[in-house]
């Protein structure tokens, strides 16, 4: 599935959810689903300076696609990097850095996110963004 | 979801204000829970023992993990009291259906427990110096406001070498203030009384001027190579307390910034507000040179048994793994000092706010700072990189009405400039996590 496809999908699951009880009980299920690895992620290397909660995130190119990982010591902000893998993983690096993540409007988070949880999630986002442009270059 | 609601009286509630079991929820906006009467309630304030969880939260999809964070379990009982019983009955029933079972309303805050002064109240001591968008919207309108009696005050839009920030939109009538224009650009410290005069008497403030400052969060990251220009309401701290050590005498912060302006749906506009400069500041600067601390008295109070030298700095900074500044190469820290994590970098105050950037519930601030020894009864400096983040925890020191308070203004800058100073790096023993 190309990245605005997945983003329609979720907006779709979303927009299921009436209240914000639900809406939360969804993102927390996308942390819940967060695939656990044998390789610990939680490291300094991975370690994302400039976020509230702990958020750890791993980016790597395979076959030039990109595959990240992702964990944080909140659900909420696990709900939302498990959100941006299922978006971006196995996708073209080139589509990763021109995608305009439109759902996090459509999807009704900008409205219920607070101003500190959206800037933490703006931090992720860029820094996602220019690790996938590192491994262009690696 | 239509079931009855069980209430509490006010008599059981008395009766069990002590009972641990008890978690008691203000819902109403910060600023009444601090001591503003936004509803004319006899006594401002929250009842004893409250937690403030503003009913604005409850529209955030992370408003659970905001309870979680005050240490509110599905185990307790809790009582929800509010300003409307129709939005206290409403959060309440959130509450049941994110599965918290025993969920009571209280309704008799405005009409038993605020005029009954045998009930016990809390407030924020200097909570007028922490303004809710709505008195600065009416003191904009020359609507009489509570606790201003002035006849003059100057609204600053606080930035650090960003007037686009200002320009893009402001506060009706506010001036943007740069924080270069206090601050020295080379060693970041306040500058000298005689700029400091200049500077006040061209934006129109004198010592007797009411000055509200406030300032737009946007974001602010470490790939900018100006990360300060994003931390607007940073800025304005910064500046509330450079106007206090120089004698300002009523200085007060727009409660959560530009964010919480918007939030209320007030209007912004591009239009210029009008510096009307005054002749003469009319009082000696510094007026409270006590407020402001450099490096051989930062030196003394690390001696002193009664004394903290407090470190606002990210634990990152504090363990010596960044410096937190483009401008700073030395990392480590000042040994000594106690360490009160303000967030995750030099440019954000997370530990010492609510997730829509008002100011963190005070009893929450001195709990925290109790833990590590950072009391009222000492002389407590409060420092960071270059004074920013230092100014906003002397101001939430100021606002609880504590009366030994400094800046140490140099902080990290200074005392690493120096290399006769000792440093230290990695995690302390008492601090490993």
């Amino acid at each position: 599935m190309q990245i605005n496809e997945i983003q329609d999908r979720i907006i779709e699951e979303m927009s299921a959810r009436d209240d914000l009880t639900d809406k939360y009980k969804y993102i927390i299920d996308m942390a819940k689903e967060l695939a656990m690895s044998d390789e610990p992620l939680r490291s300094e290397e991975n370690l994302i300076k400039g976020c509230q909660s702990s958020v750890w995130i791993k980016v790597e190119c395979k076959d030039d696609k990109i595959f990240l990982r992702g964990d944080s010591d909140s659900l909420v902000t696990k709900g939302m990097i498990a959100l941006l893998i299922r978006i971006f993983n196995n996708q073209p690096a080139e589509q990763i850095l021109q995608a305009d993540l439109y759902f996090i409007q459509k999807a009704g988070l900008s409205a219920h996110l607070s101003p500190s949880r959206a800037d933490g999630l703006a931090a992720i986002i860029n820094h996602i963004k220019t690790s996938v442009k590192d491994t262009m270059h690696a | 979801m239509n079931e009855q609601l069980q209430h509490i009286s006010t008599n059981e509630l008395f009766e069990r204000l002590e009972d641990p079991e008890i978690k008691i929820v203000d819902v109403r906006p910060v600023d009444a829970y601090n001591g503003w009467k936004l509803h004319n309630e006899v006594r401002g304030g929250h009842m004893k023992g409250a937690r403030n969880i503003s009913a604005k939260w409850m529209n955030y999809i992370e408003w659970i993990e905001i309870i979680e964070s005050k240490e509110i379990k599905p185990e307790h009982t809790l009582v929800v009291y509010g300003y409307e019983d129709e939005q206290t009955d409403k959060i309440a029933r959130q509450f049941l259906k994110a599965g918290y079972p025993d969920v009571r309303v209280y309704n008799g805050f405005i009409d038993e427990w605020s005029p009954n002064t045998d009930l016990p109240m809390e407030y924020l001591p200097n909570y007028r110096q922490l303004v809710p968008p709505g008195w600065l919207h009416d003191l904009l309108l020359h609507k009489p406001v509570p606790g201003y009696s002035n006849n003059k005050f100057v609204i600053c839009h606080a930035h650090y070498q960003n007037r686009a920030d200002y320009e893009k939109g402001h506060i009706p009538g506010a001036i943007d203030v740069d924080t270069n224009w206090l601050e020295s650009t080379e060693t970041w410290d306040r500058r000298s009384p005689d700029e400091l005069k200049k500077v006040f008497e061209s934006l129109g403030i004198s010592y007797d001027t009411t000055v509200i400052l406030y300032g737009r969060f946007s974001h602010p990251t470490n790939d900018d190579p100006f990360p300060g220009s994003s931390a607007g309401q940073l800025a304005a701290f910064r500046c509330a307390f450079i106007m206090m050590y120089a004698g300002v005498k009523d200085v007060r912060i727009l409660n959560g910034g530009m964010q919480s302006w918007l939030d209320e749906g007030y209007e912004i506009t591009n239009e210029e507000g009008k510096k009307q400069p005054v002749s003469d500041f009319g009082s000696p600067i510094p007026s409270r040179p006590e407020f402001a601390v450099d490096l051989p008295e930062a030196k003394e109070i690390l001696k002193a048994d009664d004394g903290n030298l407090v470190c606002m700095r990210s634990w990152l900074e504090y363990i010596g793994e960044v410096s937190g500044y483009h401008y700073i190469e030395k990392k480590g820290r000042i040994p000594g000092a106690v360490f009160a994590d303000c967030g995750s970098d030099a440019y954000h105050m997370e530990n010492y706010r609510n997730l829509d950037h008002t100011t963190r519930e005070y009893q929450e601030i001195e709990k925290a700072w109790a833990k590590v020894g950072i009391t009222p009864d000492k002389h407590n400096a409060f420092y960071c990189g270059t004074g920013w983040r230092g100014s906003e925890a002397f101001f939430n020191a100021f606002l609880m009405g504590w009366p030994r308070i400094s800046v140490f203004d140099g902080g990290w800058f200074a005392w690493s400039a120096d290399e006769i100073n000792p440093y230290e790096t990695g995690i302390p023993k008492q601090l490993d996590r």
